[in-house]
């Protein structure tokens, strides 16, 4: 195993030696929080999965000798066991790994499963009195770790739980099983559930795409046992093996349109049959604009004076019949219209928004069809569906109009669907009773807002420089709670009187994640929101997520040793300081939110959501 | 949509409803001939204290207490009733005793750096980010070293094309002070100051004496004296915002011990007295 520990005898002056952190010091098996269930693969348990699907199908001779297959499976995954009934994945959380069932089988809980049947583990956050006592037990330096913890000390002493980054989700017990695990929809027909037979690969869709979990899971054989991969590994693995790439690619395709589809609000309030359904899948397109790892190139034209529209893929342009609703699966599109020779912004749409949902509306049973009144372009990398127009007009259509018949729909749901998952704004009057929807703020901050793709941000830390008073509260705040450095810069890009500060802003795609080769970063699963935060004991200082961030939210910071004076880790092999990741966590360990938004006395520091325009548009008119 | 004016008239209605009911209570002792003064000092100390309680929010960060923003709302409405009482409690009129004059000169001082403190926290904001570039105020006497050596190296390259002196001698005897470090902050609290003015204006009047190399050099020159300008603009107003605290916080203590004082006094001579 790599990393292994050496203990810190040389000490000089104000340095404390540590080895510098490598990849595969904590293996994922040891990384759980329950201790119990902490242990390392065995060599039997390696050859075994090596000799089964889909590694037995493998060209071992294909990896690299540092990236051995062998490797990748001691170190990036680990064997987890199920009773009947125990949830292995939850809809809605956020989800770092795969699994690969070797034993047993699964269900997929497609709906009606009562999320309350789930539970979710409380998060582990500082007492009151702990938050009180840290005040004055702060270490005067800072960035003061405990450096007994990590990994490269002694694996085995780490208690992994207490970095409070991974509360425990694995044994969830989903009540009433019986019920949930009948084949077919059961009694009362309150569940749908897919069985997932041995060797199934399940949950890829959500780590490889940082996007939430679509479906429950949960073991349906009393001994299940599961191979959960953490997805640096899966990555690893489908870099090297084409096969297994084509698979994941295929599993990824179909899952994400089934379940982008039946996730859309306007899909669901059609209530199609399954054969509807089906038909919908099946003539459903599924496309991709744009790059996955756009961040790179944003990086690179944001320094040059490149018209970033030149940049952007069009994925319906303005003026062209509509040939389908599109839907967002994953990424950000960019909306614009022609003014008089350029094109102006005028907004965004994102995961789970629809486009062309009013000329759609408008055309059905129209002779003269409505061109599209606006341009939709890919802003860095996004993934959409499309339905054409004639499944909405044959099978869409059809069922919101009885829906709303029948009275099940209300009259402005369309309206209401417009608004909150759309184009944000209604130009052209389809239905005369609903009112103008517009984002209510100045068009130019659209414009950057777009331009500098943070609407990608979720908890983006907006200062009001007009209420400001430059006091620094929030940053002295959010330093007590953070080993006495604050974890956000008081500087950032300005638009009006309004800046964007570095401070992470926990993105919708949060493309820091995709690069981290031990995971360090991730999101908070269980009772958490998907914050994006960094474990400490995992995090290599490789800067990887730092390079990525397209907003430099990320800083790399050297460390101290709290037993040896405070004095900054080494490592002694090439005398280089010890540097960990560090940025905002919104403040997850502790009670009450994020601390620079509680400590500004001035309502000049929000933490906003980007996807929310409703309340963007109350705070900028405020 | 809660908007800052709607949230100020609830505040100011509320908080004169408060004032209205203390005005009577107080009043009505006063009728029924009981010690008036004495039920508003009580009330004035209490009011002290949870006034002061707000810098002690600020430093406890963590536990999960009201917001920052909601305890200023308290602070500053609370503040203005605290006057309000004080002045029952004086009974609208200037103290003779020596104790008692300088507990009210301290009090008057804190209130009126209170009410300072208020306006300059909704004033400079904007005056801020309405000019030059964002900066943090520790940033800025660096920013300032840089810029004369922005200056000096631009001056050097003057001299190099025609041994013109013009340039150099311009920015010994005028420029080198002015980028020496903070100038005119009081001035330039109200206006741009006249040393910035007759800067730009030298500038202007001695292209005609410079070749167009040295008028570019001048150009910028002109440039960085724009900069250091807004950088001294942001300087003074920083610093207002952030010294005037370094006022009100210790008139606060002060008070409080003067308070104290007072207190102990006023129960001694009641109890003597009795």
């Amino acid at each position: 195993m790599a990393g292994e520990t050496k203990e810190n005898q040389a000490q000089s002056g104000t340095l404390s030696t540590l080895d510098k952190p490598k990849r595969w010091d904590l293996p994922f098996s040891q990384d759980l929080p329950n201790e119990a269930e902490r242990r390392d693969l065995t060599e039997t348990e390696l050859d075994r999965l090596l000799q089964s699907k889909p590694f037995s199908a493998m060209d071992l001779d294909k990896f690299p000798k540092s990236l051995a297959v062998r490797d990748i499976l001691r170190n990036d995954t680990r064997i987890r066991k199920y009773r009947s009934g125990d949830a292995v994945v939850s809809a809605g959380d956020y989800g770092n790994s795969a699994f690969l069932i070797l034993e047993g089988d699964c269900r997929a809980i497609i709906e009606g499963l009562d999320q309350s049947a789930l539970g979710r583990t409380e998060r582990k956050r500082h007492s009151v009195m702990g938050s009180l006592i840290k005040i004055f037990n702060n270490p005067k330096l800072p960035e003061v770790r405990d450096a007994q913890h990590y990994p490269q000390m002694d694996n085995k002493k780490l208690q992994a739980g207490a970095s409070g980054n991974r509360p425990g989700i694995s044994t969830v017990f989903v009540q009433d099983v019986p019920n949930v695990l009948e084949l077919s929809p059961d009694a009362f027909d309150a569940t749908k559930n897919n069985v997932m037979p041995q060797g199934s690969l399940f949950g890829e869709l959500s780590a490889l795409g940082r996007v939430q979990r679509s479906v429950t899971v949960v073991a349906a054989d009393p001994t299940t046992t599961l191979l959960e991969i953490r997805w640096q590994g899966l990555r690893d693995l489908m870099k090297y093996d084409t096969a297994l790439r084509e698979h994941v690619n295929e599993l990824f395709r179909s899952h994400g349109l089934q379940g982008a589809l039946q996730a859309s609000p306007i899909l669901a309030a059609a209530d199609l049959t399954q054969a509807q359904w089906d038909q919908v899948i099946a003539e459903a397109e599924f496309e991709t604009y744009g790059s996955y790892d756009w961040y790179g190139s944003f990086q690179q034209i944001r320094g040059e004076s490149v018209d970033p529209l030149s940049q952007e893929p069009i994925i319906a342009k303005e003026g062209h019949y509509p040939n389908g609703l599109v839907l967002i699966r994953a990424g950000f599109g960019r909306l614009s219209e022609k003014n008089g020779d350029f094109e102006q912004t005028f907004g965004y749409v994102g995961k789970g928004n629809v486009y062309g949902l009013e000329e759609l509306l408008h055309n059905v049973d129209v002779a003269e069809a409505l061109p599209l009144q606006s341009t939709l372009r890919a802003a860095g990398y996004t993934d959409i569906v499309r339905i054409s127009t004639k499944t909405f007009e044959d099978l869409i259509y059809p069922g919101l109009e009885a829906a709303r018949q029948r009275g099940e729909l209300s009259v402005s749901f369309l309206g209401e669907q417009i608004k909150r998952r759309s184009e944000r704004r209604v130009k052209i009057d389809i239905n005369p009773t609903q009112p103008e929807m517009k984002a209510d703020f100045d068009p130019s901050m659209m414009e950057f807002l777009v331009e500098n793709r943070l609407m990608n941000g979720t908890e983006t830390m907006m200062i009001d420089l007009d209420r400001c008073t430059r006091c620094d509260d929030c940053v002295r705040a959010c330093a007590s709670g953070h080993d006495n450095n604050p974890r956000f810069v008081r500087h950032g890009q300005i638009h009006g009187h309004y800046m964007i500060a570095n401070a992470c802003m926990h993105c919708e795609d949060p493309v820091c994640m995709i690069g981290c080769p031990t995971g360090a970063i991730h999101r908070t699963e269980g009772e958490g929101k998907g914050e994006v935060v960094i474990n400490d004991l995992t995090c290599i200082g490789c800067g990887s997520c730092a390079n990525s961030c397209p907003y430099e939210n990320i800083r790399m910071v050297n460390v101290r040793d709290q037993s040896n004076q405070s004095a900054v880790m080494v490592d002694p092999v090439n005398a280089r300081s010890i540097v960990k990741a560090t940025k905002c966590d919104l403040c997850v360990d502790h009670h009450g939110g994020p601390a620079c938004e509680r400590a500004c006395p001035h309502d000049a520091l929000k933490r906003v959501d980007m996807n929310d325009i409703d309340l963007l548009s109350d705070w900028f008119n405020r | 949509m809660r908007t800052f004016s709607s949230r100020r008239t609830k505040a100011v209605v509320s908080s004169l409803i408060v004032a209205g009911f203390f005005s009577v209570f107080i009043y009505s002792f006063e009728l029924m001939q009981k010690n008036a003064v004495n039920l508003s000092g009580w009330i004035l100390l209490a009011l002290a204290l949870v006034l002061t309680l707000f810098n002690a929010r600020k430093k406890l960060t963590y536990p999960p207490l009201i917001k920052s923003s909601i305890w200023l709302q308290f602070h500053v409405y609370i503040g203005w009733l605290a006057l309000l009482i004080f002045f029952f409690h004086t009974q609208w009129q200037i103290p003779n005793g020596p104790l008692e004059s300088v507990l009210y000169i301290i009090f008057m001082l804190l209130a009126l750096s209170g009410i300072l403190g208020v306006f300059v926290t909704r004033i400079l904001p904007k005056q801020l980010a309405s000019r030059g570039s964002e900066v943090i105020y520790e940033r800025i006497p660096m920013f300032v070293r840089q810029l004369r050596e922005q200056a000096e190296q631009l001056v050097l390259e003057s001299v190099g094309y025609n041994n013109s002196t013009i340039l150099s001698l311009f920015y010994q005897q005028s420029l080198e002070s002015y980028l020496s470090g903070p100038s005119g902050l009081t001035a330039k609290i109200i206006r741009r100051d006249q040393e910035y003015l007759q800067l730009q204006s030298e500038l202007k009047a001695l292209h005609r004496y410079l070749t167009e190399e040295e008028c570019d050099i001048a150009d910028q020159l002109s440039a960085i004296v724009e900069t250091k300008d807004d950088l001294d603009f942001h300087y003074v107003r920083q610093g207002v915002l952030k010294y005037w605290l370094f006022v009100h916080i210790p008139l606060t203590y002060s008070m409080l011990l003067f308070a104290l004082v007072h207190l102990v006094l006023v129960q001694a001579f009641s109890i003597g007295l009795s």
